[in-house]
């Protein structure tokens, strides 16, 4: 059984050596699958074995998944695998993009549309996840514009050293502890061998695994190309996630697009785009799930927060979310589910996050311990905390992806997200980041008692109120929400109905 | 001081997720659902109106907030992971934002205190929301590496940090983390035992190896006595209603703390 999985292993391995320090062999990797189809043998492999097709461990030491969970759930979702790569072949075929052989990933994919927006939700064949997300994000058009530009940084910061490599450096070894192809020592246990001690000494950390390398030279390159944003801590989960799927290079222009076009700022170095997007998705909770507003739209001395007062103080529940904007789900879900979640983000965008953010929150709602566990009237931190920790734990149990994803975007039976819009998200993203502009502006100036009224309304935030009836509205114009608004008439209109019926 | 036969440091129980804290599965059968444990034995103790309390008021849970606060790599998520599970690998994957974490500590005459964990993201930017996760904590734990200087000199930074938002309301403790590593040692404990003493609330200074499980035991003991129930003194007057709940008050003397 190890001898099998080990030799499935080591296949990998070796097609990653072939990332080079210059990285110039790149296009040799580009055509061949670093993953394994899924097929009779390697489902077998992992489910005798203790990793799964990433490299990572099935189970964690920490976590309430088992080896039993994660198998029961395989065996189906394998099957589900197989059926999924026959409808991806088909659809290639009838746009007549050549499929050879298993081992063939295209680098193009058919132009986007209704019928293939329907198939990314359903998951894109693993092996061909890299060139699908690079196709769909629009990377040929950044690596076209920026041709060489990669090797270009990675030559020039070969020996860098500053404040953002220290840091990135202590991170390193601190992605995928779990993972074996970030973490050499897991391969060594694999083997009944004794793990390998960590590299201590710097020499020997710049002798690790292929894959950490990579990732230096990835991340590097990144806080020297983008130097607004340098390094966060959260950007080593998102680049090696990525470099598990493609090269270097194609994992560094993702990377870009990522943080410039889809969740812009999140990563700054005041991590303005975090709050930001808190707000929205705090706003977003108050609309559309208002039974969970009602428990955590309060602050920690159980005030609650009324509209305006929503962007001043978030609340904080937002320690628990920014996370999930920050690493894009990696580390807060299984990862099977963050991969679906990621299949969607690159062809569908920013709109995403949001989508399946509230879905986890709708889910923790939903399930009976929450239920169970509601603060009552009292509502203080200490309580909000215990609640916190379910909302932490509970999504890394969720490991049936094809339930979340429907649970997101089925209109019955789900929760109907996907009509939450891309417009709608960026128009909310506008307003949020205006009103905190303001606060700010006008943190910095005092009401003083020469002013006019006009001045000082300006200032005590009367207009922030009118602000937020606006995003509403603007909710409200759109064709989407008809449903979701003569859903809240009929419930209304039969309260009262049974109100005046009781009277 | 001696430990009662009955209280071991096996007493040291977490309850929440069971299923994490043995992972050799044989979980606390504390409710038929592992899922539903995570979230029930909390509430049962907490500090609802009478009604939704037991009875008896001794066995009403006291909660404390801990904060753990340092640089980047130094042993937070480690530390944490020592005092909730008693396991320890070579490496943690890094903290974004704040992980939650609870456990219950059994301490003597069948008193139990609960402690809120917050495990934080060392990184500066991250700071920008510190404020929030300083506020009403009980204790704060600033951690350094005694094999990185700078992670040492960036205390100050923390410590201001944490005065600013707590004042004198709070439990300072400063923790020298992956004291194995003596042979790399780039801060002696003289210096951490010299800032120590410097610091006014700060009671608790020691270095700690996560690896060799050296002192976590020892610096949760401390930790646990210095809070609020056993030296009444201490703050924390602005949360009457998760702190001021009465309890029978045995002043805990230095005999009658029960851990080994």
């Amino acid at each position: 059984m190890h001898q099998r999985s080990e030799s499935n292993y080591s296949n990998n391995y070796s097609l990653l050596d072939m990332y080079k320090e210059d990285s110039e062999d790149e296009q040799n990797t580009l055509n061949t699958s670093k993953l394994d189809s899924i097929n009779q043998q390697t489902t077998k492999e992992i489910l005798n074995g203790d990793f799964d097709r990433y490299g990572f461990k099935k189970v964690s030491v920490h976590s309430s998944i088992t080896n039993e969970t994660y198998n029961d759930w395989f065996k189906e979702y394998a099957e589900f695998l197989k059926e999924r790569k026959t409808k991806w072949v088909m659809l290639l075929k009838s746009n007549g993009l050549q499929v050879d052989s298993e081992k063939t990933i295209p680098s193009r994919f058919p132009p986007k549309s209704d019928k293939v927006k329907k198939l990314i939700r359903k998951g894109i064949p693993g092996e061909w996840r890299g060139s699908a997300w690079f196709f769909y994000a629009g990377g040929y058009e950044k690596l076209n514009k920026h041709v060489g530009v990669y090797d270009k940084i990675v030559r020039d910061t070969k020996n860098l050293q500053n404040k953002d490599t220290d840091v990135i450096e202590r991170d390193l070894n601190r992605t995928f502890p779990d993972n074996i192809y970030f973490n050499g020592s897991l391969r060594s246990n694999q083997d009944g061998t004794p793990g390998k001690q960590k590299p201590q000494s710097q020499e020997e950390e710049k002798n690790s695994s292929p894959m950490i390398r990579s990732l230096r030279r990835v991340l590097v390159a990144f806080a020297h190309y983008q130097p607004q944003i340098g390094y966060c801590q959260s950007l080593n989960f998102l680049a090696g996630l990525l470099l598990l799927f493609m090269s270097e290079e194609r994992s560094f222009w993702l990377l870009v697009i990522l943080t410039e076009r889809i969740i812009p700022k999140v990563h700054s170095k005041n991590l303005e785009g975090v709050h930001t997007d808190q707000g929205v998705l705090m706003l977003c909770i108050k609309e559309y799930i208002p039974s969970l507003w009602s428990i955590l739209g309060k602050t920690f001395e159980g005030e609650v927060l009324s509209e305006d007062k929503i962007l001043t103080k978030l609340p904080p529940v937002t320690l628990v979310t920014s996370s999930w904007f920050m690493s894009v789900f990696v580390g807060v879900l299984p990862i099977e589910s963050v991969l679906r979640i990621w299949d969607i983000l690159w062809y569908e965008g920013s709109k995403t996050i949001f989508r399946f953010a509230l879905t986890l929150c709708k889910t923790c709602l939903e399930s009976e311990e929450f239920q169970n566990a509601k603060p009552r009237k009292k509502n203080t931190e200490l309580e909000q905390v215990e609640l916190f920790q379910f909302m932490q734990s509970f999504p890394k149990t969720l490991i049936n992806p094809n339930v979340l994803v429907d649970n997101c975007f089925k209109k019955i039976g789900g929760y109907g997200y996907g009509s939450i819009s891309q417009d709608e998200i960026n128009k909310c993203r506008e307003f949020v980041a205006k009103q905190r502009q303001k606060l700010k502006n006008k943190s910095n100036s005092v009401i003083n008692p020469e002013m006019n009224a006009q001045e000082r309304r300006l200032l005590t935030g009367d207009d922030d109120i009118h602000d937020v009836y606006g995003f509403n509205r603007s909710i409200m114009s759109g064709v989407a929400w008809n449903n979701n608004i003569s859903n809240k008439m009929k419930k209304r209109f039969s309260r009262k109905a049974s109100k005046s019926s009781l009277v | 001081m001696v430990a009662p036969p009955a209280r071991t440091c096996g007493a040291f129980l977490a309850r929440w997720v069971p299923s994490l804290a043995n992972p050799a599965g044989a979980a606390p059968a504390l409710s038929p659902s592992p899922l539903k444990s995570r979230i029930l034995p909390n509430l049962k103790y907490s500090s609802f109106p009478p009604s939704m309390s037991t009875n008896d008021k001794s066995n009403i849970l006291r909660k404390y907030k801990i904060v753990f606060l340092g640089d980047q790599g130094v042993g937070k998520t480690s530390l944490i992971t020592r005092f909730m599970y008693d396991t320890f690998d070579e490496q943690y994957a890094a903290t974004i934002g704040i992980d939650f974490l609870s456990k219950t500590m059994y301490l003597e005459d069948n008193k139990t205190i609960r402690l809120q964990l917050w495990d934080t993201a060392g990184q500066e930017r991250f700071r920008s929301l510190i404020p929030s996760y300083i506020r009403d904590s009980n204790v704060a734990i600033i951690c350094y590496d005694i094999t990185n200087k700078k992670s040492f000199d960036n205390l100050d930074k923390w410590i201001s940090e944490v005065k600013l938002e707590r004042g004198e309301d709070v439990i300072i403790v400063i923790v020298g983390n992956k004291s194995d590593l003596n042979n790399k040692r780039q801060v002696s404990a003289e210096e951490l035992e010299t800032l120590g003493k410097s610091i006014e609330n700060c009671s608790i200074y020691l270095e700690t190896s996560t690896k060799a499980n050296h002192n976590i035991k020892l610096l949760f003991k401390k930790i646990a006595k210095s809070l609020p129930e056993f030296n009444s003194d201490s703050g924390a007057q602005n949360k009457p209603e998760t702190i001021d709940i009465t309890i029978e008050t045995t002043t805990g003397g230095e005999n009658s703390y029960s851990c080994c």
